[in-house]
């Protein structure tokens, strides 16, 4: 198997014009993209452990170049983000090259990934791993108000620093939710309960691709991961349909349906 | 009818020959006038719209509720009204009779003599202030004489013209020259006692008759002793006495001692049914208004109980039946069966003994403290002499019998109960047909005479501070008895950004309209809240009004705090206040974030599409064609004619099959219209003006058509019978089946002994609560063909109602005549059809006879089966975009005012697509669904709503989510900007696109997530307080 | 005086209603023109269909404090706007499960199709879902607001 240096050249050689992936320069781990074979930046690119959604660079690049084809690492996770964001018309995956790297077990189960592996491995072993439950079984086993008791104290250690919005990869809205007035009450924290982290949760909701990054970014722990885990089950229980899946797949969210599916959807 | 013929070109031809004049004539101020003169106008006509009294409304401004639904009368009215005053091509002339009509189709003139009113309605602002100071008392008109009023009085709260009048019989200045005091006390000196009767000519094209009908005297039906006896009452004082706004604000007392009514009578029939005055004929209302008036009593006194004496019940219109039965059997409302035969007043209580026979011919005796006489309606006065019409034997007015409003006299159209005793919405049919087919005569002068409104200049309230104004209506006591008014008001100043508030006795009254005109100007309002009733029957009057005072009509809000607040509270009149506060804080709180919307325009196809090629939908085609307009006909059979080819003779004798060949070969004459049999209709698409319908035929090939407007006039079925040994014995026939036989002089006929006919058979029962309403006249009809065809024939009818409204009674009572025998069994039983020893036997326990069981042997039974909906309508009905009821029938927008209409625009609906009903009526509501296509035809431009839903494109990241939840297709994408771009005219305003976009780039103008969350926030906040 | 605040909170059940302007509003006009009397404990928002209503305006009202929230529409099929509320219908799956799974009981938002001629149907919505809300008690989310609203007066 090569390693990521020489598939970059190949990439570039065999019709990218350039390619997203990150590099580690001496212990600092940053996005590169090379545009030649020449470029220095090339003996620092490196898989590594970090994790970064390279998904909301290539957004903008592709919008800014769009005659460009590029080439990009990916995870399980960022190959999931980037399906989900061609359906949401913010990735064109015909101008892409995805170039997958499966996760370490180590990483795999650290991270307690649902899909630890994107479609075709160019790095790394397959491993399966197992998104953890316990928290959703947790909260499930309590009643209301305790149920309620516990969010309120997981949610008030909010700082609201919008961590979790800002490193996720499916977040891409000009104008967020989180930063409206009428919503979220600004200057006040921990932000108004449950409002802030419900919003997000439903925004999430068959879009979220379970990669893990809001809950590493929060400061405060919140378990934020499994309430976004549990959204997408919901959506997969009542809608039958869960983020990052194929690109044939509709988020039933987004377009209209037949009369029939919403009759079945109420005889449930 | 004498001129038949001649009357029937009255549309068409004539009006080829010479330059018509481009207005017409009303005749008649009621619903069906007002209706009249509405549509004229916005097909491009000047009308002057004249009526005898002082103000419009007619008898439907003066009743309390509107059966089936129970809806304000005046409520649904009053808006209409106010539409008449403020539409400058209408020109009401009241206090107006008709001397004379000379003239030929398009060229017409009206002589009317207009009689004083001694009061500049240019001045008056109706404010009361000469009433108050008037010393002279009357009977109120409006009260149906019930309480009093002055000599000079603005007639009703709701009057349109909204000025006082004088009556001059009792006036003393008038009389004596004495007292003068409304001169002295009005202000803006209106009052002019100079006037003088005057005669006026007017030139028009058309002149449409809609002179209503005079309530039958009850005095002459001296047995009641209406007028001796204080308690007897008319139906048409109890609905006063119903009415919120009557004499007694709604308390139902008895006259003599003002006490609470306990037991409470209705005697039916009141100078209908009865040759004894003269008055052969039904008169088709009282049934219903009799039940309403009933429920509607129970309403505002539980206790009471209503009895109503009957001969037959009959709820035969749409949804009628429904509302009778749970009249009786979950509101408590005693239907009895019985002629009364006298009233005696006790004399002490003025109690009232009612006297009546009954079933079974015992004569019964009965105690109540209130009886209603349920009058009927009687033919208006000036038909034949001011119109010049022809009238039949009780005074109507002659009519087409398959088009009724065309009358003897061509450039005459008579509409409503001047031809025929008829319901609100059969009269608002046939004044919309009314105005189709005057414009049939008269488009080569459309907008010839018209002049378009200048709104003031809309006044940029951009940068400005909220300046918001609130009126509290008090809505007569509708509102003010249950909700503390001037609480509310007080309540109103307090909030942010309200300059000014007041209360109002009846927001939506013509003088209303121009205090707040004034108000608006006097305190540079820039928003108007209006706390008073539904804002779906009344926010457009608002805007309008808003929107002549200079201010955009978008910058207006609606509190409801009558349908969902007084009236759903009134037993506890605080938590109502407090909720009407909340309600209007709420309101208050969206309108300060209001913003000025404009409206777009989009253009408009001028043909028709006609969905259905039976004979309401031929029609609907023609009437457009006459009215020059291209039109499609799309038939899903081969051949058009519809169910109308099972009928072979009507009341009148004509001929329905050749009537039915006539339009067929109209149809296919008229180079306007493209029919296409043997089609189906795939998939229709666009909106109003721009409609886009696909069609396949047999063969699959498909056609995609073009056009502005829809007609649905799909039809109906009949209801097939496996009763009654329906298709086991074949002396088991239909009614058509035995329709066709005496058509074809079947000689087998001539042999027959004795036929039994059964009624309601599919209608009336639990699958199909609903009445076929043509039946009846059916089996008379065709009962009677069998006796005169051989008068040995015995002929029994097994019924249970027998509902020949109108002028279907004559046939009822000829048969009865004849020797045809009715015999009625009751509700919960069927007879029972069997066959013994090969003889045909029907056996059925007869009401009339204590249940007595009668066995017939006979030759033949037929059976009238029911009308059902066409089972196609289920696919068609998402495609337009409109909805059906639970029994299949295609549900129009208003069962009363728009009862061609569904609420999605450009779309109507005719004959049996809409409920059971006869040909005429089905040729009716063609002829008014076609005029309605018309007033959208005949544009060259629609303007759409305001409310619609806009992409902020800086904030739009191009997810694309709204695109595909557009049921309508509204939304594309700038491939180049990446954003999404609602196209404004296709856009509906339902906001499903809006709610999907996190980032708040889309938004529902009108209903803004921000202006929604400040609702949200102030009734959290006011119930916080 | 703690206790009977919360008496009064109890009896002050506090419901805002979405209804859509064709059928549900029609409904509630309906239901008032016939005069079938209801709780007065309901303050209700217009919306043209009930697919405007964005599950931000559910969440907005519990965060405002209200005990119960209704939404209110055409039935399926009945659509004004043909397919709107088949959104609704979508919304509401998942938003009633994640205020389930929050912890905020189930009862207090409801979702329910009343045409134009369901007056009665109507009033019998608002009485039982009061019902329903006043044994559920006042919303737990209520406190935050109410205290500020509190101190505030
Ligand atoms: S508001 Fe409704 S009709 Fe208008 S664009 Fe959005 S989804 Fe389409
Ligand atoms: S949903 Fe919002 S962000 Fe997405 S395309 Fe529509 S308007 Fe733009
Ligand atoms: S219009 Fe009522 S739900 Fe759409």
């Amino acid at each position: 198997m090569s390693d990521l240096k020489t598939i970059v050249k190949e990439k570039l050689a065999g019709g990218a014009d350039a390619f997203l992936c990150l590099k580690n320069e001496e212990g600092t781990v940053l996005p590169a993209l090379i545009t030649d074979a020449d470029s220095p930046d090339l003996e620092f690119v490196d898989v590594g452990e970090s994790r970064y959604p390279l998904g909301r660079i290539l957004i903008d690049l592709q919008r800014e170049y769009p005659d460009k084809r590029f080439a990009v690492l990916v995870r399980g996770c960022d190959e999931r983000a980037l399906i989900e964001l061609s359906k949401l018309e913010q990735i064109d995956l015909d101008r892409l090259v995805m170039v997958g790297v499966a996760c370490s077990t180590e990483e795999a189960e650290a991270c307690g990934c649902p899909r630890p592996y994107p479609g075709d491995i160019a790095l790394g072993e397959k491993v399966e791993a197992a998104p953890g439950r316990e928290v959703i079984d947790e909260v499930e086993s309590l009643g209301d108000a305790e149920r309620l008791g516990w969010w309120k104290e997981q949610f008030s250690r909010c700082i609201k620093c919008y961590g979790c919005r800002n490193i996720c990869p499916m977040c891409f809205c000009k104008d967020c939710a989180l930063e409206n007035p009428h919503l979220v009450e600004p200057g006040v924290i921990p932000p108004d309960f449950p409002s802030f982290h419900i919003i997000r949760a439903l925004d999430m909701t068959g879009r979220c691709i379970d990669c893990g990054l809001c809950e590493e970014a929060c400061p405060a722990d919140i378990p934020l991961r499994s309430l976004y885990r549990k959204m997408q089950d919901i959506m997969e229980d009542k809608l039958e349909y869960r983020a990052g899946g194929s690109v044939e797949e509709k988020n039933p969210l987004s377009f209209l349906g037949t009369e029939h599916d919403i009759e079945k959807l109420e005889q449930e | 009818m004498a001129d038949k013929k001649q009357s029937k070109k009255a549309g068409s031809e004539a009006a080829e020959i010479r330059k018509p004049v481009g207005a017409v004539m009303v005749v008649g101020g009621g619903v069906g006038g007002i209706q009249a003169s509405l549509e004229l106008a916005n097909m491009g006509y000047k009308v002057y719209l004249a009526d005898s009294s002082p103000s419009v409304g007619g008898v439907m401004g003066m009743l309390d509720k509107t059966f089936p639904t129970n809806e304000c009368s005046m409520c649904i009215l009053s808006p209409k009204m106010v539409e008449v005053a403020s539409n400058i091509n209408i020109e009401v002339i009241t206090l107006a009779d008709v001397l004379s009509v000379e003239g030929e189709v398009g060229d017409m003139r009206v002589k009317l003599r207009i009689r004083p009113r001694y009061v500049d309605i240019g001045k008056c602002t109706g404010c009361g202030d000469c009433t108050a100071k008037c010393p002279v008392k009357i009977p109120d008109p409006y009260n149906a004489g019930l309480d009093t009023t002055r000599c000079i009085r603005v007639p009703f709260p709701q009057a349109v013209p909204g000025a006082a009048v004088i009556d001059p019989e009792v006036c003393r200045w008038l009389t004596k020259e004495k007292c003068g005091n409304c001169v002295k006390v009005c202000q803006a000196g209106a009052v002019d006692f100079d006037q003088k009767e005057r005669e006026e000519t007017f030139q028009v094209g058309m002149v449409i008759a809609a002179p209503g009908y005079r309530p039958f005297d009850a005095g002459r039906k001296t047995e009641y002793g209406y007028g001796v006896n204080q308690n007897v009452v008319t139906s048409l004082e109890f609905e006063r006495i119903l009415g919120a706004n009557g004499p007694t604000q709604g308390h139902v007392v008895r006259p003599s001692d003002g006490e609470e009514v306990k037991k409470l009578a209705f005697v039916q029939c009141v100078g209908s049914r009865d040759t004894t005055v003269g008055n052969g004929y039904c008169s088709s209302v009282c049934c219903m208004y009799a039940t309403k008036q009933a429920l509607i009593a129970k309403e505002h006194l539980p206790g009471i109980e209503p009895t109503i004496f009957f001969i037959d019940m009959r709820a035969y219109g749409k949804d009628f039946e429904k509302y009778y039965t749970a009249a009786e059997s979950r509101h408590g409302v005693r239907y009895v069966r019985g002629l009364i035969s006298g009233i005696r007043e006790r004399q002490r209580t003025k109690n009232l003994l009612l006297r009546y026979a009954d079933e079974a011919g015992c004569t019964q005796e009965e105690e109540f403290d209130l009886v209603v006489l349920s009058i009927g309606l009687e033919a208006p006065c000036g038909l034949k002499e001011g119109l010049g019409l022809e009238v039949n034997e009780y005074g109507f007015a002659e009519a087409d019998p398959f088009l009724p409003v065309l009358s003897s006299r061509p450039g005459v159209l008579v509409c409503g109960a001047a031809q025929e005793p008829r319901d609100i919405p059969d009269t608002v049919t046939q004044a919309t047909a009314a105005a189709g087919i005057a414009s049939q005569a008269l488009h080569g002068a459309r907008n010839t005479l018209l002049t378009r409104r200048e709104h003031p200049p809309e006044k940029d309230v951009g940068g400005e501070e909220p300046r918001v104004g609130a009126i509290i209506c008090r809505c007569g006591s509708n509102i003010g008895g249950f909700v503390d008014v001037p609480a509310v008001v007080e309540y109103a100043k307090e909030l942010p950004g309200v300059v000014w508030a007041e209360e109002r006795l009846y927001a939506c009254s013509q003088d209303a309209q121009d205090w707040i005109r004034q108000v608006v100007e006097e305190n540079g309002l820039n928003r108007l809240v209006v706390a008073s009733c539904t804002p779906r029957t009344h926010q457009p009057l608002f805007r309008e009004t808003l929107q002549s005072a200079g201010v955009n009509k978008y910058l207006f809000e609606m509190a409801n705090i009558r349908e969902h607040c007084s009236w759903v509270h009134m037993q506890e009149p605080e938590n109502a206040t407090r909720k009407a506060q909340y309600l209007v804080k709420m309101a208050v709180e969206k309108a300060r974030r209001l913003e000025p919307l404009v409206e777009g325009e989009s253009g408009v196809i001028p043909r028709g599409l006609v969905i259905g090629g039976g004979v309401a939908g031929m029609n609907a085609a023609l009437n457009l064609a006459a009215s020059g307009f291209q039109v499609y006909l799309v038939e899903k059979e081969d051949e058009l004619g519809g169910l109308a080819r099972n009928i072979h003779f009507n009341l009148k004798g004509e001929d329905v099959q050749a009537y039915v060949k006539e339009l067929a070969d109209r149809v296919e004459r008229e180079e306007l219209i493209t029919a296409f049999t043997a089609h189906e209709i795939v998939d229709v698409g666009g909106f109003v003006g721009q409609f886009k319908t696909l069609i396949r035929d047999a063969e699959g090939r498909e056609t995609l058509l073009e056009h502005g407007a829809v007609i649905v006039a799909t039809g109906g079925g009949q209801y097939q019978p496996t009763e009654y040994l329906r298709g086991e014995d074949g002396r088991v026939l239909t009614q058509w089946e035995l329709e066709k036989r005496i058509a074809e002089k079947d000689p087998a006929l001539a042999d027959v002994e004795r036929v039994v006919m059964i009624q309601c058979v599919g209608s009336r029962e639990e699958e199909r609560p609903y009445c076929s309403k043509v039946c009846c006249t059916e089996a008379a009809k065709n009962a009677l063909a069998l006796k005169e065809l051989s008068p040995r024939t015995e002929v029994f009818v097994l019924y249970r109602d027998v509902r020949t409204y109108g002028f279907r009674e004559d046939i009822y009572r000829e048969a009865r005549e004849a020797g045809v025998v009715f015999s009625r069994f009751d509700d919960d039983v069927r007879p029972d059809v069997r066959d013994v020893a090969g003889t045909l036997q029907v056996r059925v326990p007869d009401a009339n006879l204590a249940g007595e069981m009668v066995v017939l042997n006979t030759d033949l039974v037929v059976l009238s089966t029911g009308i059902t909906a066409n089972p196609d309508n289920a696919a068609l009905a998402p495609m337009l975009k409109v909805p059906r009821n639970a029994e299949g029938f295609f549900l129009e927008a208003h069962m009363k005012l728009r009862p061609v209409d569904f609420a999605t625009d450009g779309v109507f609906v005719c004959g049996l697509a809409h409920a059971p009903k006869s040909i005429e009526e089905s040729v009716s509501q063609a002829a008014a669904a076609a005029a309605r296509a018309e007033s959208i035809l005949s544009k060259d431009k629609i303007v759409t709503e305001g409310v619609v839903a806009v992409v902020d494109a800086d904030k739009c990241s191009g997810c694309g989510i709204c695109l595909q939840l557009c049921p309508f297709e509204a939304v594309t994408y700038d491939e180049e900007k990446k954003v999404a771009v609602v196209n404004t005219s296709l856009c509906k305003g339902c906001g499903t696109c809006t709610a999907a976009c996190t980032a708040g780039a889309s938004r529902l103008q009108g209903f803004r997530s921000d202006q929604i969350f400040e609702q949200i926030e102030a009734a959290a906040s006011a119930w916080r307080e | 005086m703690a206790e009977e605040s919360k008496k009064n909170d109890e009896e002050d059940i506090r419901i805002l209603a979405f209804l859509c302007n064709w059928c549900s509003y029609a409904g509630a006009d309906l239901a008032g023109v016939s005069r079938f009397q209801y709780p007065p404990n309901v303050l209700d928002v217009r919306v043209m269909c009930t697919g405007t209503i964005s599950p931000y305006f559910v969440i907005k009202a519990f965060q405002e404090g209200m005990d119960g929230v209704l939404i209110a529409g055409c039935h399926i099929g009945d659509c004004h706007y043909l397919k709107g509320n088949y959104m609704t219908a979508k919304r509401f799956q998942v938003l009633r499960e994640a205020l389930k799974f929050l912890g905020l009981e189930e009862g207090r938002l409801r979702l329910e199709w009343v045409s134009a001629a369901e007056g009665e149907k109507y009033a019998d919505v608002i009485r039982s879902f009061t019902e329903e809300v006043k044994a559920l008690g006042p919303s737990p989310l209520r406190g935050k607001k109410a205290a500020k609203a509190e101190v505030g007066a």
